[in-house]
């Protein structure tokens, strides 16, 4: 099992877009459910997953998030988002993890939203005989899209760490090494 | 999380299947044909209400363990426990294996019996195979659970189901003697059991 770097992009695209984000008529406090799903070539596995979002990190929070990692790295990020307040919950299972950090961008007739959690979900793949250490990842990273009905499609980094590095100068390293895809994301009406 | 350890159906099974008393005289005396070489493909099943995945799998048996080693084997269970068992496991030669994708997993327990409606295989890996249940932070530990037990009911024309403990510690105890605890808390279904005809 090898491990791959990811990119959030709106873990680096700010305040411009969300601006028009938060304009838009659809927003926290808003949920969400969705059906995670990640195969490889002996099976598959797939999970409901139950995500509530009370509001989205303000531009302030966010930046220093960022700068946090930026500057000092993964250590004084997840130090920075363990004191973030928690601003709702992603729920898998009888397993319910707090979102620390959640951010909207319009896009198209839609938008787009991430979510780090305070922990890490699941580490999937961690069953395995030879499995890695789960050290290190930390937080889960959720991405996904949803449209102005409600319906979108996205995907999950379980158990991740998030660091500086790459093109973007941010990089999700995801401990199953593979994506988990979200499939059928609704949007719940309450 | 801490969850609790649970003596599956798997295991209550294996009860019946390994242990002598109940076992009957074995199938490669009854059942001639059976006594070679065999492969079984399946598909392993594990879910709840929420979650739920699933895993092909190979099963090959060169051999069925001879009858002084399954004793041997029962023996070393009955008197040294766990840790004894295991290394009369480990010492017994090599019967076949089970295929996961590309993880292989030595077989060094393969007993057949003839039941009322085929054949009852029990089937032990001198190895894990997968700790189910593993992913979830702040899992159980993984010590103990050096095996894995899988149990198959065929019928006569080669189909059948069965049950995965993909990760096992066997232990005497219970009316039989035998018990199997399983490391993970929710049973690994093996569906679509069939034998593969060559």
């Amino acid at each position: 099992m090898h491990v791959r770097a990811l990119s959030l992009s709106l873990l680096v695209a700010i305040p411009v877009t969300v601006g028009a984000a938060q304009s838009w008529k659809n927003t926290a406090p808003e949920s969400f459910k969705a059906n995670a799903q990640i195969t490889n070539d002996v099976g598959g596995a797939a999970s409901v997953v139950a995500i509530q979002i009370d509001k989205y990190t303000s531009d302030d929070a966010h930046g220093a998030l960022v700068k946090a990692l930026k500057d000092q790295g993964n250590d004084a990020f997840l130090q920075a988002l363990h004191q973030a307040p928690a601003i709702g919950s992603v729920k898998i299972g009888a397993r319910s993890v707090p979102v620390r950090w959640a951010r909207e961008r319009r896009e198209g007739d839609g938008r787009r939203i991430a979510i780090v959690t305070d922990g890490a979900l699941f580490f999937a793949g961690a069953g395995a005989v030879d499995a890695k250490p789960t050290t290190g990842f930390d937080v889960a990273v959720l991405e996904f899209t949803i449209d102005s009905v409600g319906l979108g499609k996205g995907t999950m980094a379980g158990a991740a760490r998030v660091k500086a590095g790459g093109a973007t100068g941010i990089e999700i390293e995801d401990y199953a090494g593979k994506r988990i895809t979200l499939v059928s994301v609704t949007r719940t009406i309450s | 999380m801490k969850r609790e350890i649970a003596l599956t159906t798997v295991g209550l099974l294996l009860i019946a299947a390994l242990h002598p008393a109940l076992g009957g005289a074995s199938a490669q005396s009854k059942k001639k044909k059976d006594a070679g070489a065999e492969v079984f493909n399946a598909t392993a099943k594990v879910g709840t209400a929420t979650a739920g995945g699933d895993a092909r799998v190979s099963i090959e048996i060169d051999s069925y363990t001879p009858e002084r080693d399954l004793q041997a084997m029962e023996q070393a269970l009955k008197t040294g426990g766990s840790e004894a068992f295991l290394a009369a496991l480990r010492r017994a030669p090599a019967a076949g294996r089970l295929r996961a994708g590309d993880k292989e997993f030595t077989i060094r327990w393969a007993r057949a019996r003839p039941a009322a409606s085929g054949r009852v295989i029990s089937l032990v890996t001198d190895s894990p195979v997968y700790f189910v249940g593993a992913g979830v932070p702040g899992a159980k530990s993984r010590t103990g659970f050096d095996v894995a037990v899988i149990l198959l009911t065929m019928d006569p024309a080669g189909v059948g189901q069965g049950t995965l403990a993909a990760a096992a510690k066997v232990k005497p105890g219970g009316a039989s003697g035998v018990e199997v605890e399983d490391y993970a808390s929710e049973p690994v279904k093996l569906v679509s059991v069939f034998k593969v005809i060559s």
